[in-house]
């Protein structure tokens, strides 16, 4: 998102002589004509932006400086939220859990993308149709996911049921100890997320150069070896997109959980945009809601910046 | 004319565009029996990894669909299958309750707001990318800006800006904020300053007016990434939740997603809930089966972002 807009405007052909010629007139007037021409088109969009994006993101620092209640009074306590926020244990049980979540859940579909990228890559027969199949959860909706996944974990869900018929009991999947029903999320969420990064990946795999594989199947590597010393290395880039786009994803989970578990059992899955979203609609808090999200904001703006660090200084383009 | 390609975003992951194909496993005259053999028990074996993968992506549409369509008191799954299937749940989720309401309610918030953000945003493209006005590059820097922001950071200011002024339980309450879509303004603008110029060229000289010029020409050309663009937007608000949940709070003005998350924490039954999740899918599968190549390209091109 950022190699656009410095690509200069084709300059105006040669500056023209300054005076006032019949032709430099024409000029400035046809100049005139587009300038006009073109505010009026980006008008209903600067007017959508300033409305609801601009004034937004000016008014969640703003907020996040007041005191803001349902009742409407509104005022000034300086940075009283964020040393409030600093010392709620709320709002660091709320980023445990979130950062526990992202250990969890970003490995996991890293693997699993990579994994079904590289089996799609290799398949000869069917992979138009194998790859539908993979990718088909990812036009559901996350409630739909967690609606339909809750059932799955259910104690008297098939999963149980199939743990039950080797006598392994009842698995508290969504109802458990706090790495246990992070880890249902995370496999829901993988579910549903994975193949977005799946057909990067394979993006990727497919624009590799024949020659280098050849190559090393010619000198006798196998198959395993071939894509942990090779294909594996190649991909770097890809996988640090990847990577960085699913961590800030992780960041930002909060519909399975509102479906799955409500922040529970006991607050184990309450993650900060859980934590936002009660302050905010619940105790109707708004001032401290906003301070939440604007750190929600700084860490996505670190990781963001980590990532464009490393992915332009690794290649020239 | 040739369809350019969307230069992908520095974000985005570099070749997307097909690069030489690979040669496969087992076409190689060098292979001894041997390792043809070996080649062959590998793709037996990735084969049946891949088979597997799709299990566990398949079958929780499956069993959605089972139990929708399992017959509201029968033994159904996982303990049975039920002797017959049934449309009952489907008919009677629509005649219960505001779920049609709901569905009435996404699609108009999902088709509105395609319609408005490609509208507008290709106009603001337009001009961003072929007409020369001041302030051009600070409004693009600014709305491209915005993508660093993540919805939720503004969530709250958004709200009160809409309470303010009556917005909430409304529909326009509902769309209005969403129609500020920077990755459909960038990537628009992009697919137009990659265009060749001589057909803006050749539009001003037959001396088209600005409108014109725009709806005849530039709409006809830019036809690709709005099908794209048109399909995400789509995908994006009728599956999203945060926003409809926090703006429309009484029955009436829930969207499907809202309903659907509602009716599960309340007493419903299986049967009925997932005959409302599986509606709510299908207009999704369609769009996936109809337009499945769009998608991939879409999400190649960089036009989604995870």
């Amino acid at each position: 998102m950022s190699t656009t807009a410095t690509s200069p405007a084709p300059t105006s052909p040669t500056s023209a002589p300054r005076g006032r010629t019949p032709r430099s007139d024409a000029r400035r007037r046809a100049r005139r004509r587009e300038a006009v021409a073109g505010l009026l088109f980006v008008l209903p969009t600067l007017a959508i932006f300033v409305a609801f994006k601009f004034v937004p993101i000016a008014g969640a620092g703003a907020m996040s400086l007041t005191r803001y209640r349902l009742s409407g009074d509104v005022s000034f306590v300086g940075a009283d939220n964020y040393t409030r926020l600093l010392a709620d244990d709320a709002f660091w049980a709320s980023l445990q859990v979130t950062l526990l979540y992202v250990v969890l859940f970003v490995p996991l579909i890293l693997a699993v993308s990579l994994a079904a990228a590289a089996l799609l890559d290799a398949q000869v027969r069917l992979s138009g149709t194998f790859r539908s199949l993979l990718f088909v959860p990812y036009l559901s909706s996350f409630v739909m996911a967690g609606i339909i996944w809750s059932w799955i974990f259910a104690t008297d869900g098939p999963l149980n049921a199939a743990f039950d018929a080797v006598g392994a009991g009842p698995v508290p999947f969504l109802s458990g100890s706090q790495l246990l029903v992070l880890a249902s999320l995370a496999v829901v969420s993988v579910w549903k997320g994975f193949g977005y990064s799946m057909l990067i990946f394979l993006a990727g795999l497919k624009a590799q150069p024949a020659d280098v594989h050849e190559a090393a199947r010619i000198d006798g590597a196998g198959a395993w070896q071939r894509f942990w010393r090779i294909t594996f290395p190649m991909l770097r880039p890809v996988t640090f997109f990847i990577l960085v786009i699913e961590t800030i994803v992780g960041f930002q989970v909060f519909d399975t959980i509102y479906v799955m578990t409500g922040g529970g059992p006991n607050r184990v899955s309450h993650s900060l945009i859980y934590m936002l979203y009660d302050q905010g609609f619940k105790f109707f808090d708004y001032g401290y809601a906003a301070a939440v999200g604007i750190a929600l904001f700084v860490i996505v703006l670190l990781l963001s910046l980590v990532q464009r660090r490393l992915v332009e200084g690794k290649e020239p383009a | 004319m040739t369809g350019p390609v969307i230069a992908p975003a520095s974000t985005t992951p570099p070749p997307a565009g097909p690069g030489p194909a690979r040669p496969r496993a087992g076409v190689d005259v060098l292979d001894g029996p041997a390792r043809r053999r070996g080649v062959r028990t590998g793709r037996g074996l990735r084969t049946a990894l891949v088979t597997l993968l799709s299990l566990f992506t398949v079958a929780p549409l499956l069993m959605v669909v089972m139990l929708a369509l399992s017959p509201a008191d029968a033994p159904t799954i996982p303990y049975a299958l039920p002797d017959s299937l049934t449309l009952d749940n489907v008919a009677t989720v629509f005649q219960v309750g505001a779920f049609p309401r709901w569905f009435a309610n996404s699609f108009v918030y999902a088709t509105v707001s395609v319609v408005v953000v490609l509208l507008t945003a290709a106009m603001a493209a337009y001009a961003l990318a072929r007409k020369r006005f001041p302030g051009r590059n600070l409004l693009l820097w600014s709305i491209v800006a915005t993508l660093m922001v993540p919805m939720q950071a503004t969530l709250i200011p958004t709200f009160i800006l809409v309470a303010r002024v009556d917005g909430v339980n409304t529909l326009w309450g509902l769309i209005l904020p969403t129609l500020a879509n920077a990755q459909a303004v960038f990537l628009i603008r992009q697919f137009i300053r990659d265009l060749p110029d001589d057909v803006f060229e050749a539009a001003r000289l037959d001396g088209a007016g600005e409108w014109r010029t725009f709806v005849s020409i530039v709409l006809p050309l830019i036809r690709p990434i709005l099908a794209t663009l048109a399909i995400f937007v789509f995908l994006w608000h009728w599956n999203d939740l945060l926003w409809p949940l926090v703006v429309g709070q009484s029955d009436e003005a829930r969207t499907l997603t809202v309903g659907l998350a509602t009716l599960n924490t309340e007493t419903a039954s299986t049967a009925n809930v997932m005959a409302a999740a599986l509606i709510s899918f299908v207009p999704c599968l369609l769009i996936f089966v109809l337009l499945q190549r769009q998608i991939v390209a879409g999400i190649l091109s960089g036009a989604v972002k995870g």
